[in-house]
């Protein structure tokens, strides 16, 4: 009975659903305020002690408005992709060992890693199909540029994540975890660098972020989006953004290892695992700033010519230099 | 539960921009306000690309008579509950075009408009104060300080 209530308690509240929640509205409120930084701008700053409610509020706004159901609109797959794509990476991070071990326990099995690669894409692909059931022009040209998107970009993504893979000799994330004493991101920097490249064309973020374009395609898949749908759509690409920091954390930073000082150990690996996490969306945030759009044209060749050749020559060196790497394994 | 949803409605107004033939002046002082001198996402305000997205109109211009349509389309694509602001002398009542044959004159001639921000064009400051009373016109009245009375009325 306690470990039934223990199970539920750690799916609903800590490292689970609520946790995630509210982490991820603090991941895009540092988002916000590093990109305003960045831009010689304050960012939100008055909803709540220094604007860190300001995406709550953007949420509770969202789900009070009206929802409009386009006429012409495919209405179930327009009504349940939204809550499919964020449940489905909800429960892609749910594999991730957030406090050292996955929010339901034991639930590691061999080759998780290639498990959560493709729910993924299947999150991908409900985006894809939020843009596809909404009968609009831009909605529907959006849709084909994150699936052209991210058909391309998941090949490099997983080859990359081979790298770690291999050095950890598992599939599996929580043995990748635990053999980084020294982390990943020393011993195979070429991956790392490629890895978090990737990662932003995977995330549709800046200099990748064809698919929303406001400029060429206004808002993207979401253009017909509105009240609570368009909030779960949000929401699903903040989730979005946190499970790929957090899979970089994962494969490359050591995840939840770090030194414990005193008391429970899964306070100090959720403390590690956040501020890795934080550190990574940083990163990815002051890329997001400084480059321009790439044209949808250059992101496929992009994809195709230079980070695949160069993910097939990362992965080679890898296992080139795996004699000398192993050691420090 | 209400106040909570005033609460996120006031802090988090979502704006689109809608030229409707201005002359871009104020358009540019629109792009002032979003730039970093102004700022506006310091108070939440978030200029999004759709319709769909978005809880305050901004609508500049005398509103020609092909624009009076596609404004009205706009408007219609907005989900509830929605706000108009006029920004600009000709968007209040059709400016120095008031009468001329090809112009409407005035957006709530077209739609419901919610606060009117004269000037051509209104300073950064103004637009900041017109949707700032706007939305604390949303909230329900406080008792207010004998000083803040006053300043209503004025």
């Amino acid at each position: 009975m306690i470990d039934y209530l223990w199970l539920i308690f750690r799916v609903l509240v800590f490292p689970g659903f609520t946790f995630l929640l509210f982490f991820t509205m603090f991941c895009d409120w540092i988002e916000r305020k590093v990109e305003a930084r960045m831009q010689n701008r304050m960012g939100p700053s008055f909803t709540g002690p220094r604007g860190l409610f300001q995406p709550l509020a953007d949420f509770i706004k969202l789900l009070t408005k009206e929802e409009i159901t386009p006429t012409e609109s495919k209405k179930n797959f327009f009504r349940f992709a939204p809550i499919l794509a964020l449940s489905v990476l909800v429960f892609a991070l749910c594999f991730l060992p957030i406090d050292g071990t996955s929010v339901i326990p034991n639930v590691s099995f061999g080759g998780d890693l290639i498990f959560v690669m493709a729910l993924v894409s299947v999150a991908n692909f409900m985006l894809f199909l939020a843009g596809w059931s909404s009968a609009n022009p831009y909605s529907s040209i959006g849709a084909a540029r994150v699936l052209t998107q991210f058909l391309g970009y998941d090949i490099p993504l997983l080859m990359l994540a081979l790298a770690p893979a291999f050095l950890a000799g598992s599939l599996t994330l929580a043995t990748i975890v635990s053999s980084q004493w020294v982390p990943f991101a020393v011993l195979a920097p070429w991956a790392f660098v490629l890895f978090i490249i990737t990662m932003q064309a995977e995330l549709e973020k800046d200099p990748f972020d064809v698919p929303h374009a406001e400029s060429e395609v206004v808002a993207g898949h979401e253009t017909e989006y509105s009240g609570g749908k368009l909030a779960f759509l949000k929401l699903a690409r903040d989730v979005q953004i946190v499970f790929g920091a957090s899979l970089i954390t994962v494969l490359f930073l050591g995840g939840a290892n770090g030194p414990v000082f005193f008391g429970f150990p899964e306070f100090w690996g959720t403390l590690w695992f956040v501020l890795k996490v934080l550190v990574i969306i940083v990163i990815s945030e002051y890329i997001t700033v400084l480059f321009a759009r790439l044209r949808i044209d250059q992101v496929v060749k992009a994809n195709w010519r230079i980070v695949l050749p160069l993910s097939v020559l990362s992965l080679i060196l890898t296992i080139s230099l795996a004699v000398w790497i192993y050691p420090l394994v | 539960m209400t106040n909570i949803a005033t609460w996120a409605r006031v802090k988090s107004p979502w704006v689109l921009h809608f030229n409707s033939g201005a002359c871009n002046g104020c358009d540019i002082e629109i792009v002032a306000l979003l730039t970093p001198k102004y700022d506006v996402e310091r108070f939440g305000i978030k200029l999004e690309p759709s319709p769909r997205h978005a809880d305050v109109l901004l609508t500049t211009g005398c509103v020609t008579q092909q624009c009076a349509e596609r404004l009205k389309r706009i408007y219609e694509q907005m989900p509830q509950p929605k706000f108009v602001v006029a920004i600009g002398a000709c968007a209040c009542s059709g400016g120095v075009f008031a009468g001329n044959y090809n112009v409407v004159g005035g957006v709530d001639k077209v739609i419901p408009v919610n606060a009117y921000i004269p000037g051509c064009p209104p300073r950064p400051e103004a637009i900041i104060d017109g949707v700032v009373k706007l939305l604390n016109s949303l909230q329900p009245p406080k008792p207010a300080k004998k000083e803040e009375k006053k300043d209503v009325k004025q």
